[in-house]
């Protein structure tokens, strides 16, 4: 990644604008051709720096109001990693494995899920714990939302807000 | 305080927010292959976008970067047990760092949500007694789950018209 790819980076994080020839209109703040720009982000790509290229969505402005994160304990003694199958799940956005805190947190493994409402979710996360044959979960419904910016980002908000 | 303006996306508009969550083509012109794909012209497709953003809806069509490669090498979650009254006073000083990328209130015992990235454990450790020793929260009040592993991470969202909607039946 040299200069070039950075300052790209800083100008794309903003996004891209919504004209007929988006990456030539970028590159004329680089000094870049539009090929020149698609180029470079496609090196990015191969490299695993840009790991996709997506709209950013605020879906509760569309009726998705609903957002949980489930903390889930595995259960059981089959070796079976609870992790692989959550993250089978199409609505399942994150899937994480996490430290737990013997005795006080026994939960290692969590799940995000967003639905139109809070019966929506519970569905949901109530046929996952059926077929993954574990009851042993907590939901927590967010209420409010004070920070969500990209979690890596070059610029101070990565375009977030 | 303004009132937002209600706007109620249609079938198209909807379609068009489905094929932004998927990685963009990377050819000259992007918007115009997704046009195609729906069935409709360029120019629709752009006036559509534009409508979206002013609405809010679409926030901006940007890289989703990968952590390891820009040096960010340990993370956590945590949770704070926080009393009623000071919940909008610590949830500014949490999300005054850059640091922190969430910060959601949750129902739960633990309300405060948030999570730390930083170059390594060390740094995450230091933002967090920051964070601990500024809003005066007991470390017995905290929780603090460091990411062993990213699983997965794909934030996308199925939008369906009301009358159409289901709850998907478990993986495909």
């Amino acid at each position: 990644m040299d200069q070039t790819d950075v300052h790209l980076l800083m100008e794309l994080e903003r996004g891209l604008l919504f004209v007929p020839a988006p990456f030539e209109e970028l590159g004329k703040k680089l000094d870049l051709t539009g090929d020149e720009v698609i180029e470079r982000i496609r090196h990015l790509k191969e490299t695993g720096i840009i790991r996709k290229f997506r709209a950013r969505i605020d879906q509760r402005k569309i009726g998705i109001t609903a957002n949980a994160l489930v903390a889930w304990k595995q259960t059981g003694n089959c070796n079976d990693d609870i992790g692989k199958l959550l993250a089978l799940y199409p609505f399942v956005t994150h899937c994480y494995k996490r430290r737990p805190i013997p005795g006080r947190w026994e939960y290692t493994h969590y799940t995000v899920h967003h639905g139109y409402d809070r019966n929506q979710v519970l569905e949901e996360i109530s046929k996952v714990a059926e077929q993954i044959k574990t009851q042993d979960y907590l939901v927590l419904f967010s209420t409010r939302e004070f920070k969500r910016v990209p979690n890596v980002r070059i610029g101070e908000n990565g375009g977030g807000s | 305080m303004n009132t937002p303006t209600l706007f109620i996306p249609d079938q198209i508009d909807l379609a068009i927010l489905n094929a932004l969550q998927n990685d963009l083509p990377l050819v000259t012109r992007p918007w115009n292959v997704i046009a195609d794909r729906l069935g409709i012209t360029e120019t629709e497709i752009l006036c559509r976008m534009k409508m979206l953003e002013g609405a809010g809806i679409i926030r901006g069509i940007s890289p989703v970067l990968e952590s390891r490669h820009l040096g960010l090498h340990a993370a956590t979650l945590v949770a704070f047990h926080v009393p009623e009254v000071r919940i909008d006073e610590i949830a500014l000083v949490i999300s005054s760092y850059p640091e922190v990328s969430h910060n959601f209130l949750r129902d739960h015992y633990y309300s405060l949500w948030f999570t730390i990235a930083a170059r390594d454990e060390e740094g995450v450790q230091r933002v967090l007694d920051e964070i601990l020793q500024r809003t005066g929260i007991p470390a017995t009040d905290a929780l603090d789950l460091p990411t062993v592993k990213k699983i997965k991470i794909d934030v996308r969202f199925s939008f369906v018209p009301a009358q159409f909607m289901e709850i998907t039946n478990g993986p495909d």
